[in-house]
C-alpha cells in the first residue's frame, strides 16, 4: 500500500465510529503525522474522547487515558520512584504519560503543575525525573480535551502552553442522519472496541518521516510568512503568532498534503489549516470588546485575516 | 511512417511530432542539398534533428538529453539573441550577404524550436520555418533532387496538418476533478493512430500531390490569372477595327471603364494636356465609312529581348522631332491588337513575341491580349517648324498625295464650304487652323446624334444639323481640308484627361475614346490638330470618390504592377535589390563603426596625452558623477539581485511559465465572471466554487489548475499532452457562455 492509501483506509477505519466526521477524523491524522498534538475542545459528548480512542485502536500502538482532576499530581502523569526492596534501590514506575498516545481528558481541570508536566513531555518527546530522561516512544501524540462550557473550578492553559498543541479542533454535533446512525447500531460494545488496528508503531514513525519529504515551494514558505506578519501586525489582536506557530502550520500543511495524497504543499492546505492550526496561540485585543479566548472570535479573525492576504500564483 | 501502427498503434500527438520532424528533415536535405547550408551548421541541425527523431521513437538515454536540457526559457532567449547578433555578423562580415545569413539564423531558430517543441505554438513555429526554407531551398536548387524531396514534404505537410486538427479536437472532457492521476490515459484508445486514418492521410497527401502537379502543368505561364477576363468578356472596342463607322465611338462615350493607364516620368505641363493617344489612323473615307489602306504590316525589329525599335526609319518622319515622351502603358485586354501610344512610336519595351506596325505608323500585337499588358513606349511627336508658317509651297511627296487626297464621290457642297472657309489663307497650316476654327465655333458637341444610318453623314452633319461628335468633327476637317488640297487623315484613340497625381499617370477610359486630325504639312511632316470642341466631362461620383477615386486607382496599378505582373525577371531585380541593399547597409555599419572606433581612439590619445595639471574641475566633476551613477547600479545589483531571476541553468521552467499563465489567464477570467471576488482565493478553492457554481466550466477548470499546482508547486514537470491539454482547455473555457451560473 502507498502511503496516499494507507492513510485513506485509516480514515475509513475511524470514520466506521466516528460518523458524518470526516474533516475532523482528517485533522487528526494531520496531527498525527505532523508529531503534533491535539486540543479538542467541545461540549461533553460529541465523541472527543471516542475519536481519540478510535485513533488509537486504528494503530496498532499502546493507547493511555488520563483523567485530568483538581488533584491530579505531576507524578500521576510522569510516574514514580519506588524503593525496590529487593534492588535496594529507587526504580522508576512509568506513568501513563509513556504511551504512544494518551488521551488527556478535560486537561483544564488540572493544577497549572500537573498541566505543565504533561506540556514538557509534549514538546521535548521526553520525560526528566529525578536527574535522569527517559525518552518517549515514537510515536507519541497527546489528543487532550477542555469543555469550553465550564469556566468553575478549572484552569486555563496559559497561551504559551496552548502553543504546545498543533491544532485545537472542535467536532460539533453530528448531522441528524449521522447522529440516527450511531443510535442505531446494535453492538452493545464500545464502538471503538470493533476497530482493527491498521499501521504498527514504526510504520507510523514512516509516514511521520514522510512528511518531512513533502514539497513546499519558495513562495509558499512566504505565503505563510504573510498570513503569520499579518496577525502580528492586526489591530484585533494583542498576540500574534509566534515563530512556534509558523513551523507548526507548515508541518501541518505538508502533514495535509500527504493525507491529501501530494507530495507537495498547496496554497489551499495552508489556508485552510490558518483556522485550525493559528487561533488557540492569539489573543484578541482587549480594546475590541471581545471576549479574549473566545474560539469563535479568534477563528473569525484569522479568517478574515487570511482572506486579505492574496495567494502566491 | 508505417512501421508504426502496423505493430503498436502510435499515439496521435506521438505522430504529430514525427511528421512535424520529418517536415523540418525535408526542408532541411532540402537546404543541405541545395548548398545553402555551411558544414558545422548542417551536421548540428542534422544531428538535432536525428536526436529529436531517436527521442520521438523512444531512446531513453536521448529522450533524457534532449527534454532535460538544463536552459531556462530566459536561457533559450538569450540563445535566439546570441543567433541574431550572429546573424548581423554573418551579414555584415561572414557571408556578407542577405539570403546565406537569413538561412543561417534560419536553421539556428530551427534547432532551438526542435529543442523547445512544447506547445501547439512552438509546432506551427516548426512549420512556418520549414515553409521558408523549403522555398529557399526551391530557389537553390534546380536538379531533380527536388522532387523526391518535394514529395516528403507534402507528404509529411498533409500529415502534420491532418494531425494537428485530429490533436486538437480529439480531447474528450469529463466532469470529474481528480487529484493526482493522469487523466487522459482513460482516452488513450482514441487517441492513437488508427489504420484508417493511416491511409486517409496518405491519400490526402497524394491527392493533394496530383493536385500540385495537375495546377503545375495546367497553368498557363503568363501573367494571367485563371480566373481572368477571357476573351468573350473583352473590353469592346468598336472604333478599332480596320474600318470606322461614322457613329460608332458615340456608344462607347459614355462607358466609364478603364481601358489602359499611362504612367509618365513627371507630371505634365498643363499645356500638354490633354494627353492624346493615337491608335490608328484612316486615310479612305467613302462617303460613310473609313478605311485604312496602308495596312499592309511588318514586323519590328527586335533590337535586344523586350525591345522593339523602327531603326530610325519611322514613316513619314521629319528633320525636326519633339522631345522623347517615355509612357509606361498598362492596358486592359481589348479586342484590338493595337498597341496605343503618344504619336508617333519609336520604340516598345515589353515581354512580346513579335510587334507589327504599318505605314501609318501605327503597332500593333500579332494577336489581341487577353490579360492585361505592360509596356513602355518611347515616342517623338513632330514639331511645327517654321518653314511651315510662312511658305506657300505645297511639295508634297508622291506617296502623302496618292494616299491622302482621296475624296468621296461627290464632296461638291463641303468643297465650297471648305473654300469660303479658307479663302484667305494661303498656306496649308493656315488654312487646317481656320477650318479647325470654323468647325470648333460652328457646330455643336453632342453625343445624341444618330448619324450612322444617315445616307451621308457628313453633310447632314455640316449642312444639317450642325450638331455632333468628335468623328464628325474630325472627319468634316479631313474631308474639307482634302477639298483645298491638303493632305490629312483621321485619327481614332483616346484623349486621356484624368491625371492621377498619386501614381502619376493618367487613367484612361472607354468614354475618353476620340478621333482627331492630322494634317501634312510639307516641312514638318504629320501635325495633330483637333477640331472637337473641349467639353466638360462631369467625373463620376460624389465629392469623396473624387478624392478617394485616384488613390483606390492608384493602389489597383500598382497591386497590378506588384503581384500580377510579377515575373521572375521582377525576382531577380529584387533579389539584386536586396542584395545592393545589404551591401551598402554593411558598408554603412562599417563605415560608422570605423568613424566611432576612431573618434574613440582619438579619445584614449587625447587623455593619455593630457598632462596631469591640466584636469579640469570639470572633468573631475564628470569623474565622480560616474562614479556615482556606477555605485548607484552597482548597490541597485546588490539589492535586487537580478541575476538570481536569471539562473539559466536551472531545471526547465518553461512549461511552469506557460501553465502559470494558462492559470492566471484562467482566475482572471473567472474573477471577471463573478466567481471570485479576490485575490486571496486558493487553487483549489477556486475549482470547488466553479464546481458549485458553473458547473459547464468545472472541467476545464480543475483540468488546468490540476496541472498548474503540479508543476507550479510540485514543481513536477509537464508533458507536452498536458501543456496542450491546459491550453486546449482554457480555449474551452473562454469560448464558454457563462449561461448556467
Amino acid at each position: 500500500m502507498t502511503s496516499a492509501e494507507t492513510i485513506r483506509a485509516i480514515q475509513e477505519n475511524i470514520a466506521r465510529v466516528i460518523k458524518g466526521k470526516p474533516h475532523v477524523i482528517e485533522m487528526c491524522l494531520v496531527a498525527l503525522l505532523a508529531r503534533g498534538h491535539l486540543l479538542l475542545e467541545d461540549v461533553p459528548g460529541v465523541g472527543k474522547t471516542t475519536l481519540a480512542h478510535s485513533l488509537a485502536r486504528s494503530l496498532d500502538c499502546s493507547f493511555k487515558r488520563i483523567q485530568f482532576t483538581s488533584d491530579l499530581l505531576p507524578s500521576d502523569i510522569v510516574g514514580v520512584s519506588i524503593f525496590n526492596r529487593q534492588k535496594q534501590a529507587f526504580e522508576f514506575i512509568p506513568g501513563p504519560i509513556f504511551a504512544n498516545i494518551v488521551l488527556a481528558d478535560e486537561i483544564n481541570r488540572t493544577t497549572p503543575k500537573t498541566q505543565s508536566s504533561l506540556l514538557e513531555a509534549m514538546s521535548e518527546a521526553q520525560i526528566s525525573f529525578d536527574n535522569k530522561t527517559y525518552p518517549l516512544n515514537p510515536p507519541f501524540m497527546v489528543i487532550a480535551t477542555q469543555n469550553p462550557a465550564e469556566y468553575h473550578g478549572t484552569f486555563p492553559l496559559p497561551e504559551s502552553q496552548l502553543d504546545r498543541f498543533l491544532m485545537r479542533l472542535r467536532i460539533g454535533y453530528p448531522a441528524p442522519e449521522e447522529e440516527k446512525k450511531v443510535l442505531e447500531r446494535a453492538s452493545s460494545l464500545h464502538p471503538a472496541e470493533e476497530l482493527l488496528p491498521l499501521l504498527t508503531a514504526s510504520e507510523v514513525v514512516q509516514l511521520q518521516d514522510q512528511v518531512d519529504k513533502v514539497f513546499t515551494e519558495e513562495s509558499l514558505t512566504e505565503y505563510l510568512l504573510a498570513i503569520v506578519r499579518s496577525t502580528r501586525q492586526s489591530e484585533l489582536l494583542a498576540l500574534g503568532v509566534s515563530t512556534r506557530g509558523a513551523l507548526a502550520l507548515s508541518r501541518a500543511a505538508k502533514a495535509l498534503a500527504l493525507v491529501r495524497g501530494r507530495t507537495y504543499c498547496l496554497p489551499d492546505d495552508i489556508k485552510e489549516l490558518a483556522p485550525i492550526v493559528l487561533p488557540h496561540r492569539i489573543m484578541v485585543a482587549r480594546q475590541t470588546g471581545l471576549h479574549q479566548r473566545s474560539f469563535d472570535q479568534a477563528e473569525r479573525i484569522i479568517r478574515d485575516l487570511v482572506d486579505t492576504i492574496p495567494v502566491p500564483v | 511512417m508505417g512501421y508504426s501502427f502496423l505493430e503498436q498503434p502510435m499515439l496521435l500527438s506521438q505522430a504529430l511530432h514525427l511528421t512535424s520532424i520529418l517536415l523540418a528533415s525535408a526542408s532541411f536535405i532540402g537546404l543541405t542539398l541545395g548548398a545553402g547550408l555551411p558544414e558545422w551548421l548542417a551536421a548540428l541541425t542534422g544531428m538535432t534533428l536525428i536526436a529529436v527523431l531517436l527521442q520521438n521513437m523512444g531512446m531513453k538515454s536521448v529522450d533524457r538529453f534532449t527534454t532535460r536540457m538544463p536552459v531556462s526559457a530566459i536561457g533559450w532567449n538569450l540563445i535566439v539573441f546570441g543567433g541574431f547578433v550572429g546573424f548581423w555578423i554573418d551579414l555584415l562580415w561572414v557571408s556578407g550577404d542577405l539570403l546565406p545569413a537569413g538561412l543561417h539564423f534560419l536553421m539556428i531558430l530551427m534547432v532551438i524550436k526542435l529543442f523547445n517543441l512544447r506547445l501547439r505554438r512552438d509546432y506551427l513555429h516548426l512549420y512556418a520555418i520549414s515553409l521558408v526554407a523549403m522555398l529557399a531551398s526551391g530557389s537553390l536548387m534546380t536538379d531533380l533532387w527536388f522532387f523526391p524531396i518535394f514529395s516528403i514534404y507534402l507528404l509529411a505537410g498533409a500529415w502534420t496538418l491532418l494531425l494537428f486538427q485530429l490533436t486538437k479536437t480529439s480531447e474528450v472532457g469529463g466532469d470529474v476533478w481528480m487529484p493526482e492521476p493522469i487523466r487522459h490515459e482513460r482516452h488513450e484508445g482514441s487517441h492513437r493512430v488508427s489504420p484508417r486514418l493511416f491511409w486517409i492521410a496518405n491519400g490526402l497527401a497524394f491527392g493533394a500531390f496530383l493536385i500540385t502537379v495537375v495546377i503545375f502543368f495546367t497553368i498557363p505561364r503568363v501573367n494571367a490569372g485563371i480566373y481572368q477576363k477571357g476573351f468573350g468578356e473583352n473590353l469592346r472596342m468598336s472604333g478599332f477595327s480596320d474600318k470606322v463607322n461614322l457613329g460608332a465611338i458615340g456608344s462607347i462615350k459614355r462607358d466609364p471603364s478603364v481601358v489602359m493607364r499611362v504612367e509618365l516620368p513627371r507630371s505634365p505641363l498643363n499645356d500638354a494636356r490633354p494627353f492624346y493617344i493615337r491608335g490608328v489612323s484612316f486615310d479612305r473615307y467613302d462617303g460613310k465609312v473609313w478605311t485604312n489602306q496602308l495596312s499592309y504590316r511588318r514586323s519590328l525589329i527586335e533590337e535586344s529581348p523586350g525591345t522593339f525599335t523602327f531603326r530610325g526609319k519611322r514613316a513619314f518622319s521629319r528633320a525636326q522631332l519633339g522631345e522623347a515622351i517615355q509612357q509606361k502603358i498598362l492596358l486592359e485586354p481589348l479586342d484590338t491588337p493595337v498597341l496605343f501610344a503618344a504619336p508617333f512610336i519609336e520604340s516598345v519595351m515589353g515581354m512580346f513575341p513579335s510587334l507589327f506596325f504599318d505605314a501609318t505608323g501605327a503597332v500593333y500585337l500579332p494577336f489581341p491580349s487577353s490579360s492585361r499588358i505592360e509596356y513602355t513606349v518611347v515616342s517623338r511627336s513632330n514639331v511645327l517648324v517654321s518653314e511651315d508658317l510662312g511658305s506657300e509651297s505645297e511639295l508634297y511627296p508622291e506617296s502623302v498625295v496618292r494616299q491622302y487626297l482621296q475624296l468621296p464621290f461627290q464632296p461638291d457642297r463641303i468643297k465650297t464650304l471648305a473654300a469660303e472657309v479658307t479663302q484667305r489663307q494661303h498656306n496649308p497650316y493656315e488654312k487646317a487652323t481656320a477650318i479647325q476654327a470654323y468647325l470648333t465655333r460652328n457646330y455643336r458637341y453632342s453625343l445624341d446624334a444618330p448619324l450612322a444610318e444617315q445616307q451621308q453623314p457628313l453633310e447632314e452633319f455640316l449642312f444639317a444639323r450642325k450638331t455632333g461628335y468628335c468623328e464628325h468633327y474630325a472627319t468634316a476637317m479631313v474631308i474639307m481640308l482634302r477639298t483645298v488640297g491638303v493632305p490629312a487623315r483621321l485619327v481614332t484613340g483616346f484623349m486621356a484627361t484624368e491625371w492621377n497625381e498619386y501614381g502619376n499617370y493618367y487613367v484612361v477610359r472607354q468614354q475618353d475614346a476620340h478621333a482627331w486630325v492630322e494634317v501634312y504639312l510639307p516641312h514638318s511632316g504629320w501635325i495633330r490638330m483637333d477640331p472637337t470642341p473641349t467639353e466638360d466631362n462631369p467625373a463620376a461620383g460624389g465629392p469623396v470618390w473624387k478624392v478617394l477615386g485616384p488613390i483606390v486607382d492608384n493602389i489597383k496599378l500598382q497591386w497590378n504592377r506588384l503581384f500580377v505582373q510579377y515575373s521572375a525577371a521582377d525576382q531577380l531585380a529584387v533579389v539584386r535589390e536586396l542584395k545592393a541593399e545589404s551591401m551598402s547597409v554593411r558598408n554603412k555599419a562599417l563605415d560608422s563603426m570605423t568613424v566611432l572606433f576612431s573618434a574613440f581612439m582619438t579619445l584614449l590619445s587625447e587623455i593619455v596625452s593630457h598632462d596631469v595639471s591640466r584636469i579640469r574641475i570639470g572633468l573631475l566633476g564628470e569623474l565622480l558623477g560616474f562614479a556615482g551613477i556606477s555605485l548607484a547600479i552597482l548597490f541597485w545589483l546588490r539589492r535586487r539581485r537580478p541575476w538570481t531571476a536569471w539562473n539559466l541553468w536551472k531545471n526547465d521552467r518553461n512549461d511552469e511559465l506557460v501553465i502559470v499563465q494558462c492559470y492566471r489567464t484562467m482566475r482572471n477570467y473567472l474573477i471577471k465572471k463573478g466567481l471570485s471576488s479576490s485575490t486571496a482565493i486558493a487553487p483549489l478553492e477556486l475549482v470547488e466554487i466553479t464546481r458549485s457554481r458553473w458547473r459547464d466550466a468545472h472541467f476545464s477548470v480543475a483540468s488546468i489548475t490540476e496541472l498548474y499546482c503540479r508543476t507550479r508547486f510540485g514543481h513536477i514537470p509537464l508533458t507536452y499532452e498536458d501543456l496542450k491539454r491546459a491550453e486546449d482547455e482554457l480555449h474551452h473555457l473562454l469560448e464558454l457562455q457563462k449561461s448556467s451560473l
